[in-house]
């Protein structure tokens, strides 16, 4: 008794501890009266500092503001502003940032996945399910925590490489953001500490009000990754879109204004959604690989359905990660017209048409996985005749989205062809067909996440007639209203046109939730056909996987190139020139080679990660065999 | 509750809710941006 009450104490204090280390930036950035720097100047002393002090106008948010900080410096090409090696400095500093940000989402990410996991087993009822649970999530953080040493190294050789090759503008950005500089490394300390406790205090306390408390440590330990991976959105916001700073980009005292500029929020949701997806990926091929090398029915069992967790949790990410990438391409355009242009209608256009083929792939390999793991239950296999209605739909969204607006031709070709855009498949380059083919492409994912569901089920509630046909009938109809709003967009002007895509995402989004609920009720109490049967899937399911995770991996390189490369030949647009010989756009050619190499390097090293988390394997901190029916493990009766 | 169990009943409940439903959203989520869903219309 004494010695439980002890552990309740000592995890209290360091729950209360944690708390601490996240408020403890905040209290170190508040402005000390003592400095006087802050001290609000009044009467005569401002009358005559008033000649003094020099004032600047915010480029972005127009206010005015006391310059405290230098000019932008204007770079020249050479050894004092671009230090180099006998190569590219913009691919070395492009493939740092790359591979440091793959591990830092994934580790950000994965912490995300154990809470929600962890949570689960908490609140489940069923004691064996609740230990599998458990013990997933314990998995989880055991593959992220190699990561993140790794992470740190990378983060470290950023800032050298930043500090070797491009001293001018990294003093620029730093002395920018001085004030959260330092707020930002003391919540990687924070986040180290409470990640190890996390990590080190699971076996400790892995029941009862203790749970709960390890539960509230994943909390906490998420929202400083989370508030860490804010603030470094702030850098890349203000590169893209500068503010609180005036037209030499000085800086004008507020540092809220640098933080949050335009693309602020956008970027945010962009990257958690996206990072959580990446996660998931690679959560999901990691439990392939180990699905594919297992040995025994256990393991396959075991791995199988961790597969299937992390693919659900990470394409749960993935679908509103496009409505996102929509919300920041909106904020773009409003923030400078001629950026979006630059992005989606000109110089970077074809790498958009490089994306949707990404996007289309990892909604193709989902659809593939789902249809692959029906063969896992029994009952299932009324679906499987429909499944080529389904890749008809899917392959008509897939085509339409991919198609391109213009085609890079020869003279003879454009003649031939009468233009510049095909006359009957030209029509399908333009934006109000590709929001209705990637909403096809959606809405049939969410159709496929409800038959797998229902599977191995029959309701019996006494409306289930009634609720199939309605299930039925809205699917028919969200799809009819999703293509004739892309078709309706054909005949109304441009600014009208525009807002047709916000009801094309509220009926996929209503086919999201309101079938997910009601598929719920309806299979509550259910009939079941037969359990699942875990790690009897084909192996072509997990090669799904390993391409999902791939193609997201690919399309995050490709997007962040995308991102970057809009600023073009700036450092900070429109304030910072980048004067340096490589301030031009590569091929597209060049970007997918960098882009697949930046890939190739994240899966070599990944899989050494995957090996020494294996070569440490500790156990199972819980009883993971226990509550397991017969010889061949059943990890989840339901989903 | 029967009676909805009947096919043909369950479909044309079902066309109902789903055609007001969805050309309410239509119309409300434009309106919300200060567009006019029945614009063509009106001409």
């Amino acid at each position: 008794m004494g010695l439980l009450a002890g552990k309740r104490v000592f995890s209290i204090m360091a729950l209360c501890m944690m708390v601490g280390l996240l408020l403890l930036p905040i209290v170190v950035a508040l402005p000390s009266p003592a400095i006087g720097e802050e001290a609000p100047v009044t009467g005569d002393e401002a009358k005559k500092d008033g000649d003094k002090v020099e004032k600047g106008r915010d480029v972005y948010y127009k206010t005015e503001g006391i310059v405290v900080g230098a000019p932008a410096p204007k770079t020249t090409d050479g050894p004092k502003d671009y230090p180099r090696y006998n190569f590219e400095s913009r691919v070395l500093i492009w493939f740092a940032n790359q591979q440091h940000l793959y591990y830092g989402s994934f580790v950000l990410a994965v912490p995300i996945f154990c809470m929600i996991i962890e949570f689960m087993g908490v609140v489940t009822k069923d004691k064996a399910l609740a230990k599998r649970y458990d013990q997933l999530a314990y998995d989880f953080i055991k593959i992220s925590l190699t990561a993140y040493s790794l992470t740190a190294i990378l983060g470290g050789i950023l800032i050298f490489t930043f500090l070797t090759l491009y001293p001018a503008f990294f003093s620029y950005l730093s002395g920018i953001f001085r004030p959260v500089m330092h707020i930002y490394a003391l919540m990687f300390v924070a986040e180290s500490g409470t990640l190890y406790i996390y990590y080190y205090g699971w076996d400790k306390m892995k029941e009862g009000f203790l749970k709960w408390i390890h539960l509230s440590m994943s909390v906490i330990l998420n929202i400083i990754g989370t508030l860490l991976m804010f603030l470094a959105n702030s850098w890349i916001g203000f590169m893209m879109s500068p503010a609180g700073v005036d037209e030499q980009g000085r800086y004008l005292g507020n540092i809220w204004h640098v933080i949050h500029t335009a693309l602020w929020n956008p970027l945010n949701l962009h990257r958690i959604l996206g990072n959580m997806a990446f996660g998931g990926g690679v959560v999901a091929a990691y439990a392939a690989y180990k699905f594919l090398a297992a040995k025994t029915e256990e393991d396959r069992a075991h791995y199988d359905w961790m597969g299937y967790i992390a693919m659900a949790l990470g394409v749960a990410f993935l679908i509103p990660l496009p409505f996102a990438g929509y919300w920041l391409m909106r904020e773009v355009y409003a923030y400078r017209q001629q950026m979006g242009i630059t992005l989606m209608g000109g110089l970077l256009a074809w790498l958009f048409i490089i994306q949707a083929t990404m996007i289309g792939i990892l909604f193709l390999s989902t659809n593939y996985y789902l249809w692959q793991a029906m063969g896992r239950m029994r009952g299932a296999e009324k679906y499987q005749r429909y499944i080529k209605y389904l890749v008809f739909l899917l392959a008509a969204g897939f085509i339409v989205f991919i198609t391109p607006h213009t085609m890079v031709m020869t003279p003879a070709e454009l003649k031939a062809m009468g233009g510049q855009q095909h006359p009957v498949l030209g029509n399908y380059g333009v934006m109000s067909a590709k929001n209705g083919g990637i909403n096809v492409i959606i809405t049939t994912t969410v159709l496929s996440f409800v038959w797998y569901m229902r599977g191995n089920k029959v309701s019996t509630v006494s409306w289930a007639k009634f609720g199939n046909i309605f299930m039925g009938v809205f699917f028919a109809c969200a799809y009819i209203n999703i293509i004739w709003l892309a078709i309706y967009g054909y005949y109304i002007p441009a600014n009208v046109r525009v807002g047709l895509s916000v009801p094309q995402v509220a009926t996929t989004l209503s086919c999201l939730f309101f079938m997910f609920a009601l598929n719920s009720v309806m299979m509550k109490g259910a009939k079941q056909m037969g359990p699942i049967e875990w790690g009897k899937i084909s192996a072509r399911s997990q090669y799904a996987l390993i391409m999902l995770a791939t193609a997201f991996t690919w399309m995050m390189g490709l997007m962040g190139y995308i991102r970057s490369s809009v600023r073009l030949f700036w450092h900070v647009n429109e304030i910072m020139r980048d004067n340096s010989p490589w301030a031009y756009t590569h091929t597209v050619g060049f970007a997918a080679n960098m882009i697949s190499a930046n890939v190739l390097f994240f899966w070599i090293s990944i899989l050494f990660v995957f090996w020494l988390g294996s070569l440490t394997a500790k156990k199972a901190p819980v009883e993971s065999k226990a509550g397991i029916p017969g010889s061949v493990p059943q990890p989840a009766a339901s989903h | 509750m029967s009676a909805l169990n009947n096919p043909v009943i369950a479909v044309i409940v079902s066309l109902v809710i789903s055609v007001a439903f969805f050309t309410l959203v239509d119309h409300y989520l434009m309106d919300m941006q200060g567009l006019d869903y029945w614009y063509l219309f009106r001409q």
